[in-house]
C-alpha cells in the first residue's frame, strides 16, 4: 500500500498523552494517524458496566481468584469484572523481570488507554520539581523549568476542567480551578485541627479532572457522584481520550484512528537522522505494514514507548538507534505508593455523606521543602478521605441485622505517594530470548526501590500516625505494605530530557535528540518524578511539545 | 456484521496443521477471559445446600426487609466457594456444616435442617462461641459470606439499605435524621 504522505503525523498509542498529541496537532492543521492496540472503546456506548450497582456487574464486581491469578497477575486488585473489560491480559501479553524484582506493570488493552480507568488526581508540578535535580546533583538536570510549562498547564486545565481550591503555595502551584468537591464535616474539622497542631502542613481539597460544572462544548456533564469512574463515564464528567480530545480530534476531520494496531518499531536513517517509518501489526490478522509520516508522537505510556524505542534498531543488532549514550531504558522511575495510616474522628455522628464524591482531601508535601536534617531526599504527600461505614454487629439474626442500619464512627484515612529518584541501574531493556506473539523480544525490567525510598516510606508512616494522633483521631494505625515497584501504575523515565544529548534521550522539547522528527511526550520522558500525580503534566507537556512541533514543520525545520 | 474473530478462526481452521503461527497465535488470543455469571459449579450436595440456605437466613432473617434466602445469598455463597475458594476454605465451611449437623443429631436427633429455627439459633451460637469440635473458624467466615452476599445483592443494595444511582450532589453534612438507612456505595 502507497503510505506515504497519506499522514503528517502518526500518533502512536491513544491514552492521556496520545489523544492530546491528535487533538493539537489535528486541530493546527495536521493529517494524523493514531493508532493504538487496544479495541476500540466509543464514548458512552462501549461503557458496559456505566451506571451498574455491584449487584448487576458479573461476580458482584470481584475478580475470581484464580483467574486473577492467571490472567490479570500484574494488576494485583486493579481490575475486577466492571473494569477488566478496560484492562489487558497479561497471560498472553508477557513481560519478564528476575524473580526478586518483580515489576507489576499495569497495562490497559483499549482505545483510550489508562485514561479511561486513572486515579484523575491533578496536580501541576512544582518550580521545586524541576530543579532539584540541579540542586542536589541527582540525575540530569532538566532542560526547562516551571516557567516553561506554567502556560500550558494552564491551557490544558481550561480546556479539560480542574476542580480544586486556591491556595497559593509555591510547592503546590494552584491550577485553573473550578469549584472543588467539598470536603465533609469531619475533614473541616481535621483540617482545623491538623493545621492548628503542624504549623505550615496543610490540609486542602482534592484536585480533580472530575468536573464540577458543565461544559455544554464539550457535551459534558458536571459529576454525579456516582463514584463509579473507572466503569467509564458516560456523562463525561472525568477528563478520557473518549470524552474529550478523541471528540475534537475527530472534529477537525483530519484524524484517522486505527484500533487493535501494535506497534513493534520505528524504522530509521541513521545519516538524516530521522525516524522514516512505523512498522504496526494488525493484531487480528498478523499483517504488518509500515506506514510513513513526516512525524511521529510516540505516547504509548512511558514503559510501551521504551520498549518501541529499545526495539527500534539496525538489522541483526540488538543495540537501538537511540541507545548510542546508555541512556535509553535507564533511570526509570515509579512512585512509592504502600504507606497508609487511618483512625476515627470523634463526634458528628449525626451527621453521614450523601452522594459518592470522586476524591476527598490532600496533605501537601511537606518535608525537605526548606533545608532539613532528613535521611531521605525529595518528600510525599498523603491523599486521603473521612467517610462512616456501616457499624459492625455481633452476633447474628434480627437484632444485627437491625443493628447494621446504624453507622459506625467517622473514620479517616489516607495513603502516601513519594517521589523516587532517577537511578542509571533502575532500568528495562528487552530480553532476545523471550518474544511476544509479535515476534517482538519481550520487555524486561530491572527495577528496585533503595534507601531513600525506603526512609522515605518509614517516615511518612510516622508522620501520617503522629499527625492523626496529635490531631485528636483515636484507634491510629498505620501500615507499610510490600512495595512492588510499578503498583503506583506511576512508571515513568526511560526517555528522559536532559540539556545534554550525550546523557539524555529527548531535548526541552520532548524531541528526540537522535531524530528532529519524533517525540516523546508521555511519562518515558521524566528526567524526576516529583511526588504529586503526573497525568496534568503529561498533557501539558504534549500541548507544548504539538505547538513547538508543528512550527518547525511549518518552518520547515522538521 | 460478521464477527471478525468467529471469520477468522473459520478460516483458519479449514488450514488445518499448516496454519502459518501468527494466525494462530491471532485465533487463540481470547482478550478477556469470561467470569461465570450463571449457575454456579456445584460444591454442595442437596442436602448441604439445603443447610446453608437455613443458616444464611438464621444469620440475616426476613424481617420489615426480605432475609438471606430472597435475596440470593445461598447461591452466591455456592458461586463464592465453586469459583473462589481454595480447597482448605471450601473445607472450613463443608467441616463446620458437619458440626453442626452432627451436633443436631446428637441434641435434637434430626439433621439440622430439619430442626426448628430456635434449635438452628442454637447450633449457630455454639459455632460462634467456639463450642463445636473442628468448627472453629466456621462462624466467622459464613457470616462473612453471608453479609457480603446480602448487602451486595439488589435486595441488601435497594431494599435493605438506601441506593442512590445517581446522587447527582454531594452534602458532607447530612442528617442522619433524614434517611435513617445506610446509603449503599
Amino acid at each position: 500500500m502507497a503510505a506515504t504522505d497519506r499522514f503528517d503525523a502518526i500518533v502512536i498509542g491513544s491514552g492521556i498523552s496520545g489523544g492530546w498529541a491528535a487533538k493539537e496537532l489535528t486541530e493546527k492543521g495536521l493529517r494524523v494517524l493514531m493508532v493504538d492496540r487496544g479495541r476500540m472503546v466509543e464514548h458512552g456506548e462501549d461503557y458496559p458496566f456505566d451506571g451498574k450497582s455491584v449487584y448487576e456487574t458479573p461476580a458482584r464486581d470481584r475478580m475470581p481468584a484464580a483467574l486473577a491469578k492467571r490472567d490479570y497477575f500484574a494488576l494485583n486488585g486493579w481490575v475486577s469484572p466492571a473494569t477488566q473489560p478496560f484492562f489487558i491480559n497479561d497471560r498472553l501479553n508477557p513481560y519478564d523481570y528476575d524473580a526478586p524484582n518483580k515489576f507489576n506493570w499495569v497495562r490497559p488493552s483499549v482505545v483510550g488507554g489508562k485514561s479511561l480507568t486513572w486515579g484523575r488526581w491533578s496536580f501541576r508540578w512544582a518550580p521545586t520539581d524541576y530543579e532539584a535535580n540541579k540542586r542536589e546533583g541527582v540525575g540530569v538536570d532538566w532542560p526547562i523549568r516551571y516557567d516553561d510549562v506554567a502556560p500550558w498547564y494552564s491551557y490544558v486545565e481550561k480546556y479539560i476542567g480542574v476542580s480544586g481550591g486556591k491556595e497559593n503555595l509555591d510547592y503546590l502551584p494552584d491550577s485553573e480551578f473550578m469549584p472543588p468537591f467539598p470536603m465533609n464535616v469531619a475533614e473541616k474539622w481535621l483540617k482545623g485541627r491538623l493545621e492548628g497542631e503542624f504549623p505550615g502542613r496543610k490540609l486542602i481539597n482534592a484536585r480533580l479532572s472530575n468536573i464540577t460544572e458543565d461544559k455544554p462544548e464539550q457535551n459534558r456533564t458536571r459529576c454525579q457522584k456516582r463514584s463509579q469512574c473507572s466503569h467509564g463515564c458516560s456523562f463525561g464528567a472525568y477528563f478520557s481520550t473518549q470524552a474529550v480530545t478523541l471528540p475534537a480530534a475527530r472534529a477537525t476531520g483530519r484524524l484517522t484512528l486505527r484500533s487493535d494496531t501494535w506497534v513493534t518499531n520505528l524504522e530509521y536513517d541513521p545519516a538524516k537522522k530521522r525516524v522514516t517509518g512505523v512498522r504496526m501489526v494488525d493484531a487480528k490478522t498478523g499483517r504488518a505494514e509500515v506506514v510513513q509520516a513526516r512525524m511521529v508522537f510516540l505516547c504509548a505510556s512511558a514503559m510501551s514507548s521504551l520498549h518501541v524505542l529499545l526495539n527500534s534498531r539496525p538489522k541483526d543488532s540488538e543495540r537501538s538507534w537511540f541507545h548510542s549514550n546508555g541512556a535509553l531504558g535507564s533511570q526509570v522511575m515509579d512512585h512509592i505508593f504502600r504507606v497508609g495510616v487511618q483512625g476515627d474522628i470523634p463526634g458528628m455522628t449525626d451527621l453521614i455523606e450523601y452522594g459518592r464524591r470522586p476524591g476527598g482531601v490532600y496533605v501537601p508535601r511537606f518535608r525537605n521543602l526548606v533545608s532539613e536534617q532528613l535521611p531521605f531526599k525529595r518528600g510525599y504527600g498523603y491523599q486521603g478521605q473521612a467517610f462512616r461505614q456501616p457499624a459492625m454487629v455481633d452476633g447474628f439474626g434480627a437484632d444485627m441485622k437491625h443493628g447494621m442500619r446504624e453507622y459506625g464512627p467517622w473514620r479517616f484515612s489516607m495513603g502516601a505517594f513519594g517521589e523516587c529518584l532517577p537511578y542509571d541501574d533502575n532500568k528495562v531493556m528487552l530480553n532476545f530470548g523471550k518474544t511476544d506473539r509479535f515476534g517482538t523480544p519481550l520487555l524486561r525490567f530491572d527495577v528496585t526501590f533503595r534507601d531513600n525510598e525506603i526512609k522515605m516510606m518509614d517516615d511518612a508512616l510516622e508522620q501520617g500516625q503522629l499527625m492523626l494522633r496529635r490531631a485528636g483521631l483515636t484507634n491510629v494505625t498505620g501500615g507499610r505494605g510490600k512495595h512492588v515497584p510499578g503498583e503506583a501504575i506511576h512508571e515513568m523515565g526511560g526517555a528522559r530530557m536532559g540539556r545534554d544529548p550525550n546523557s539524555s534521550v529527548l531535548n526541552g522539547w520532548n524531541q528526540a535528540h537522535d531524530a528532529a522528527n519524533l517525540f516523546v511526550t508521555d511519562g518515558a520522558q521524566m528526567a524526576s518524578v516529583s511526588c504529586v500525580n503526573p497525568s496534568l503534566t503529561f498533557m501539558a507537556m504534549t500541548a507544548r511539545a504539538a505547538d513547538h512541533a508543528v512550527k518547525q514543520m511549518k518552518a520547515g525545520v522538521i | 456484521m460478521i464477527d471478525r474473530r468467529g471469520a477468522l478462526a473459520g478460516m483458519v481452521a479449514a488450514f488445518g496443521a499448516s496454519v502459518f503461527a501468527p494466525l494462530a497465535r491471532a485465533v487463540a488470543y481470547q482478550p478477556n477471559p469470561v467470569i461465570n455469571t450463571g449457575p454456579p459449579a456445584p460444591v454442595f450436595t442437596a442436602a448441604q445446600r439445603a443447610l446453608v440456605a437455613a443458616l444464611s437466613e438464621r444469620v440475616i432473617p426476613t424481617t420489615d426487609t426480605p432475609g438471606a434466602i430472597a435475596a440470593g445469598v445461598p447461591e452466591y455463597i455456592e458461586h463464592m466457594l465453586g469459583d473462589w475458594a481454595i480447597d482448605d476454605e471450601r473445607g472450613t465451611i463443608l467441616g463446620g456444616l458437619a458440626a453442626i449437623d452432627a451436633r443436631s443429631m446428637a441434641d435434637y436427633r434430626m439433621p439440622a435442617v430439619k430442626a426448628s429455627a430456635a434449635q438452628q439459633d442454637a447450633l449457630l451460637t455454639l459455632a460462634m462461641n467456639d463450642k463445636l469440635p473442628g468448627a472453629s473458624e466456621f462462624f466467622p467466615a459464613f457470616k462473612q459470606l453471608v453479609l457480603t452476599g446480602y448487602y451486595t445483592s439488589e435486595v441488601g443494595i435497594t431494599k435493605e439499605r438506601e441506593y442512590l444511582p445517581v446522587p447527582g450532589d454531594y452534602d458532607g453534612a447530612y442528617p442522619y435524621a433524614k434517611v435513617k438507612r445506610i446509603f449503599s456505595s
